[in-house]
């Protein structure tokens, strides 16, 4: 199997990286959510810890 | 029939044999720390979830320890260095200075692992006094055998000295390339060696002038806060250690396995420039909880680790945007439909994009570490050893055995032995990781401590919002079973490969960038004025905290006794109160103790 087959030259003024500006928004998107999830299972979720 | 052959290009080991046999024997060194570290994981993580007992709980951390240094310490940095070696001599095409030299440098890595490995193996056996179950942290009052930190200390002699043949082949290059940029791996490699010099005054100081003495009786106390600060001085600018070849392949070969290349020069530079300026001042925030240094150090800690998030995420930019690129050129459209484009077939590239995505979420659990509040929530429970098995343990090891099958055909003149075994090694070790991590990072938000063969201690119940405690601890078994065999399958493709038949022109290029160095500012290679800018700021962040520390407790003190001591202390009250009904909480504190 060959991965250097059917390459076409782009040049760099034509790249537009617009579907890696996608994933890292979906990306901190999924770190909000995983936060706000944080805070369910932390604060809401346990009693309060009494040290000492 | 592979690209490989298709290029038909010489390799490196056609070009530079003597280098070329130096980077295996380094491969090889990487390769067998990782196969008994494995094996020692898979020991402790049967050990802990009760699956599969094979020794008493009272050898854990002889098997812990040994996991934690062959694995972060020996698999790490031989891998570097080898890649390091052939990243320096590839990108400047000329030899190292003296391969003799080099040799040497290697042999006392060699020497010194075997040094640490022996001491920490010394624990096994009972009829020897020999040990070092100090794990990879080696906190005073713990004391490992004398020959633990002399190994470590020659060790790090020897991966100073590669940096200097490093040097010296750049100074070579430089006197014939007067106007040139530096290359861009020379220059990764020579920032990375710049902030591991600068980190590295920290552990050399804990281990030659304090642990190392104090060990062979020469004084009989240390003081504990302060060689705990001199280690993190180096163990968080040690991760980065860890992390750079890997970065390294990322942005160089990784973009060209994606049928592309590097998106922008200028950005991997300013991205390893940053890692020199901010990997060392930030070490405070892995003692959030230690008594003695102030909240003001550690919120400078905080805020200069909250920086490190930069590099990073311009990583995430420009390594992914090289792939999209890559992913377009093969013909893929869509928002996201050029993923399906990408050569998901191929292990080396398999392999670094699933560990690039691993350490995506090894971000967001290093934010929680990092946050000052919310690490009191997670501090020395199972998240910690969750969220360092996403970065170092997948980001940078699986990054490593991905390179591998594209660079050792490269090192041997051989084909890789079957890439479906690869394709299946690398899928194999991110399945088993996410199962292994994702377990570890939830037990630890219940509270799970870490560092303990016994996690339950006695009479105590963890109680998870969801799931149970037994559906984590199987995950944490089949997680790391699946980890073992894909180690298997890794090593045993690597070893049938050696034994092929040798092949010509397996040797492949490394495209230029698409945005060159031409368009960076020249000052990007200014390497003093970053190193004395790097100094400033560790001077900045540690010299209070150091001084601090000093002025309170003294350089040798206060004192409270080696580890043996501690434990017959509280195992004598144990015995003594044994009756009264207090057994289990005196127990409990034992433990706690240990692990702190």
């Amino acid at each position: 199997m060959s991965t250097e087959t059917a390459k076409k030259e782009i040049d760099h003024e034509d790249f537009d990286p617009k579907g890696t500006l996608a994933l890292i928004l979906l990306y901190f998107v999924i770190l909000a959510i995983l936060w706000i999830f944080m805070y369910f299972i932390e604060f809401l979720g346990n009693d309060l810890t009494v040290i000492g | 029939m592979s690209d490989a052959l298709e290029s038909g290009a010489p390799s490196f080991l056609d070009q530079f044999p003597d280098e070329a046999k130096l980077v295996r024997a380094t491969l090889w060194s990487a390769f067998i720390a990782l196969i008994l570290g494995g094996l020692f994981g898979i020991i402790q993580t049967l050990h802990r979830t009760d699956i599969l007992r094979v020794m008493d709980s009272s050898y854990y951390y002889t098997v812990l320890t040994a996991h934690g240094v062959l694995m972060v310490v020996s698999f790490t940095i031989f891998f570097l260095v080898g890649v390091f070696t052939w990243a320096v001599v590839r990108s400047l095409d000329r030899p190292l200075v003296d391969i003799r030299y080099s040799w040497t440098w290697y042999g006392l890595m060699v020497v010194g692992t075997l040094m640490a490995v022996v001491a920490v193996l010394g624990g096994f056996v009972d009829s020897t006094e020999m040990s070092a179950d100090v794990l990879f942290t080696f906190y005073a009052p713990l004391q490992a055998h004398p020959l633990f930190y002399g190994g470590l200390a020659i060790f790090l002699i020897g991966s100073w000295l590669a940096g200097v043949d490093w040097f010296r082949a750049w100074y070579a290059w430089k006197r014939e390339h007067p106007d040139e940029r530096i290359p861009l791996q020379t220059f990764m490699a020579l920032t990375t060696m710049l902030m591991w010099y600068i980190a590295s005054i920290g552990i050399a100081i804990a281990v030659v002038v304090f642990l190392l003495p104090w060990s062979l009786g020469l004084f009989d106390e240390v003081n504990a806060l302060l060689t705990r600060t001199l280690f993190w001085f180096w163990g968080h600018p040690v991760v980065y250690f860890w992390l750079m070849p890997a970065y390294m392949l990322w942005y160089t070969v990784l973009p060209k396995l994606a049928g592309g290349r590097l998106f922008s020069d200028p950005l991997a530079r300013v991205v390893f420039v940053l890692f020199l300026l901010l990997s060392t001042p930030v070490g405070i925030h892995h003692q959030y909880v230690d008594p003695g240094i102030a909240e003001g150090f550690k919120f400078i800690a905080m805020t200069n680790t909250m920086f490190l998030l930069l590099p990073s995420l311009l990583t995430a930019f420009t390594v992914v945007a090289s792939m999209e690129y890559g992913a377009r050129r093969r013909g893929g459209t869509g928002l996201f439909g050029w993923l399906r484009a990408l050569p998901w077939a191929r292990p080396a590239f398999t392999g670094m994009a699933l560990a690039g995505l691993m350490f995506a979420a090894g971000g967001f659990s290093g934010m929680i570490n990092a946050g000052m509040n919310i690490n009191y929530l997670v501090h020395n429970t199972l998240w910690v050893p969750g969220h360092f098995h996403l970065t170092v343990g997948t980001a940078v090891a699986l990054t490593f055995m991905a390179a591998t099958y594209w660079l050792w055909p490269q090192l041997t003149n051989k084909p890789l032995f079957s890439r479906p075994i690869g394709l299946l090694q690398v899928v194999m070790w991110f399945v088993g990781m996410a199962l292994m991590s994702n377990a570890m990072h939830v037990s630890g938000l219940f509270g799970v401590p870490r560092r303990t063969a016994e996690p339950e201690y006695q009479g105590f119940d963890f109680t998870p919002a969801f799931g149970t405690m037994n559906e984590f601890d199987m995950q944490i078994a089949i997680g790391g079973t699946l980890l073992f065999i894909s180690l298997g399958l890794f090593i045993g493709n690597v070893v049938l490969t050696s034994f092929g038949t040798k092949q010509s022109s397996l040797g492949e290029d490394l495209p230029p960038a698409l945005s060159g160095p031409s368009d960076s500012p020249v000052v990007l290679d200014n390497l003093k004025l970053w190193v004395g800018i790097a100094l400033v700021l560790v001077v900045l962040a540690y010299s209070l905290p150091l001084a601090s520390i000093i002025s309170r407790g003294g350089l040798f003190g206060p004192g409270v006794g080696t580890y043996p001591m501690i434990v017959d202390t509280f195992s004598a009250l144990i015995e003594s109160v044994a009756h009264a009904g207090i057994t289990e909480t005196l127990a409990q504190f034992e433990v706690g103790v240990i692990v702190q």
